[in-house]
């Protein structure tokens, strides 16, 4: 994992200070070393955290003869395997890093390397013949990968923060952007938060030379036809989808040169993950956990009966809602883009427990609520479908009753609310029927904004994401397009991006998640519903795959997503300065989002109570509000004024051939 | 479906199934499944405890709702 940047420019040579400027702003992305290389039309930057070939795979790197270059971020998994094919068709290398194996590889197969790769990667390739830039981003988005377009060229970067190093770039709030997440919780690629600043859809690969900006996909996220499905023998997929869980982990866990431990959540699917590093490898296994004050929250008994079962040196770290409100700043400058949950917070408290342990890798849970169908949202799908069957039905209204046991303010336990809420907008013949009730919840948002803001939103394309669902999926399984929905919005948008790489790599953190694994997904992707979701039982045959590894009480506990003090934070121990300032009428009418007298309503009322019982709705508007105010403080009110900058050392790279007339490294 | 598809379905479910659950609500569980599995409608009578726990009951349940469709 590390931080990459570049720039091509076709009207001119690039502009080195930028170049470096952009690189100390990625600095928490890769504090172990650093390159450049620039030449007439490119310049590619990065920032390393070595993990892999630690004394020698600097970066940029090349190939044979310099022709071809690369700065990437990620894992290539399977590079021992890549590499072992290429050294047979000729190639010689000068590493033993993954990274090498990228530029033999697209030297070998063009474009259809990316297929090849297993692994999490957000890459950029610079082919100096044919003066042409090469992006490509991972097959689900754990990597990210932003652009901006230039008149004759294109900047690229990790992270937006870097790309606003270079003063020409517009710094504004891109209105759909916006509406995307306050009804989506992201913004959905290519689109971001910000006007003119994209990002490159998760599956893709996008090409840049004289002739312009291309972008194909090399993956898609797709279902069999229900019914049609390759195996439907439950034993033999339990026992199929354990061996590509145990590979896929062993994979994550020993093909590193710096040592890797593991969250440990006390649910099943970090539990899988601990315990098959704990049972197919001998390397001693340190894992992290959080905890919270709140007992509505905290995970910590079974956290400790999973680390005191497999053996493993343990630590957590206790979250408070204190410390959220302390460092939400942060978490926001890191995640750059407005956040409807504080569930980001604590994992960067978490992240930096790792560091401060001095462990720069974890393997994690991630992933398979969306991909062995884990979330709620799916159960409420099906719970919704089986109700529409006949609304009237006495019986069927129960069903809501079977829904969300574990919150304190169950709907199971107000069915009157329950059939409001289940049964509103309900039409079964809709593609995003498990969707609605989210998106419907989380738009009350946007009730709040601004007239200006309302009438730009009105008067731009936020895309549909149901029409962008594949042909052929009207076919699938009601589930499959729950599951579809969900990987393309919420995973790639948010899990991975403000939850994930960013709150890792905030502390110079990779994450690898093995439910992500290329032949995980595949597979599990071609499993029969319900053998993910038996009736109401989530990630059914996980479950089954594993029931001798994880204790029982912890697979058939009842599920409990990971979640966090909200809103409550600002407010339960009087709220902290920042907080006044960035949302006073003054500051929320300078940024232009949300209307000033209503948010002083929202936050009076919140006062009043000391965030006590606080609304789902009000702690969402809460957060949309303050994470809002706090991205146009950092990125664009003034000029975007705040940084990451640090200063870099020395770099291990420095290829300069408008300077310096070699050809080759 | 045969019998032994359904015989199979309900071990495995009843397997995962708390026996102290209110009946009325264990139906209504059993019958999600039922449901999304074969892909037939249970009416109000159907949604049974007693029914729906009984491999013979749902194998001729299932095969009626379907020729009926």
């Amino acid at each position: 994992m590390c931080g990459i940047c570049g720039m091509v420019s076709y009207a001119g040579p690039p502009d080195l200070t930028l170049l470096r400027r952009m690189m100390g702003r990625l600095g928490h992305r890769g504090p172990d070393g650093n390159g450049w290389y620039r030449d007439q039309r490119a310049a590619l930057g990065h920032t390393r955290l070595a993990i892999i070939d630690t004394a020698g795979g600097a970066q940029p790197l090349c190939n044979e003869d310099g022709t071809v270059w690369v700065t990437f971020n990620g894992e290539i998994f399977n590079y021992v395997e890549l590499g072992e094919e290429l050294r047979r068709r000729g190639h010689t290398f000068r590493t033993a890093a993954d990274t090498e194996v990228i530029v033999h590889a697209w030297e070998e197969w063009g474009e259809e390397c990316f297929s090849r790769f297993n692994g999490q990667w957000a890459l950029a390739l610079w082919d100096r013949r044919a003066e042409r830039l090469v992006l490509s981003r991972d097959r689900l988005g754990v990597r990210p990968l932003f652009f901006t377009r230039l008149p004759k060229g294109l900047l690229f970067a990790s992270e937006v923060k870097s790309i606003f190093a270079d003063p020409r770039v517009e710094r504004a709030f891109d209105p759909a952007g916006l509406d995307q997440t306050f009804s989506f919780w992201s913004p959905v690629a290519p689109r971001t938060a910000y006007r003119g600043i994209e990002q490159l859809e998760p599956g893709h690969y996008a090409v840049l030379d004289r002739d312009g900006l291309r972008k194909a996909s090399y993956w898609r996220i797709t279902f069999p036809e229900r019914g049609r499905e390759p195996s439907q023998n439950v034993q033999e997929n339990a026992a199929a989808l354990r061996e590509r869980i145990i590979e896929a982990t062993r994979l994550r866990f020993l093909r590193s040169d710096v040592p890797v431990g593991a969250y440990l959540s006390g649910g099943i699917d970090s539990s899988v993950t601990a315990a098959v590093i704990a049972r197919y490898t001998d390397a001693p296994l340190h894992t992290f956990s959080l905890r919270f004050a709140d007992s509505e929250f905290d995970e910590g008994q079974y956290q400790k009966q999973m680390s005191a079962l497999l053996g493993t040196q343990h630590q957590d770290v206790m979250v408070s809602r204190s410390e959220i409100a302390a460092i939400f700043p942060e978490v926001v400058r890191h995640a750059e883009t407005p956040i409807v949950r504080a569930a980001p917070a604590p994992l960067f408290l978490l992240s930096k427990l790792v560091r401060d342990n001095g462990y720069k890798v974890v393997v994690t849970g991630e992933g398979a609520d969306e991909v062995l169908a884990g979330y709620d949202i799916f159960r409420e799908a099906r719970v919704r479908l089986f109700w529409s069957r006949d609304p009237g039905s006495a019986k069927r209204t129960r069903a809501a009753e079977l829904l969300y046991p574990w919150m304190a303010r169950s709907p199971g336990r107000v069915p009157a609310f329950a059939r409001s809420f289940f049964g509103r907008n309900l039409d079964p013949s809709d593609p995003a029927l498990s969707h609605r009730p989210r998106w419907d919840s989380t738009a009350v948002i946007k009730s709040m904004l601004s007239g200006d803001m309302q009438d730009r939103i009105g008067h731009t394309d936020a895309g549909d994401i149901v029409a962008a669902m594949p042909s052929g999926s009207e076919n699938w399984d009601p589930l499959s397009r729950g599951q579809w929905l969900e990987m393309t919005t919420l995973l790639a948008g948010y899990v991975l991006a403000s939850q994930g790489d960013r709150m890792l790599m905030a502390n110079s953190v990779e994450g690898r998640f093995p439910f992500l694994d290329r032949d995980v997904v595949d597979f599990a992707n071609a499993l029969p519903a319900r053998h993910k979701l038996f009736g109401l039982e989530e990630k059914y045959l996980l479950k089954r795959a594993f029931a001798d590894l994880v204790p029982a009480d912890i697979i058939h506990r009842t599920k409990q997503p990971y979640r966090a003090p909200d809103a409550a934070s600002f407010f339960a121990d009087g709220s902290p300065a920042w907080f006044t300032e960035v949302t006073s009428e003054r500051a929320v009418a300078a940024a232009g989002v949300f209307e000033p007298s209503v948010v002083a309503g929202l936050l009076a009322k919140c006062r009043r109570s000391g965030g006590e019982n606080m609304s789902n709705t009000d702690n969402m508007r809460v957060l949309a509000v303050v994470s809002t105010q706090l991205t146009h403080e950092s990125f664009i009110a003034g000029g975007g004024q705040w940084t990451l900058d640090r200063a870099l050392p020395d770099p291990s790279v420095a290829v300069d051939l408008l300077t310096d007339d070699r050809s080759a490294p | 479906m045969n019998r032994n598809t359904v015989e199979q379905l309900l071990r495995d479910y009843h397997a995962l199934r708390n026996p102290e659950t209110d009946p009325e609500l264990e139906a209504v569980r059993a019958a999600i499944l039922v449901e999304d599995v074969f892909d037939v409608v249970l009416s109000d009578a159907e949604i049974d405890a007693t029914v729906l726990g009984d491999a013979s009951a749902v194998a001729a349940l299932v095969a009626g709702l379907r020729r009926a469709v």
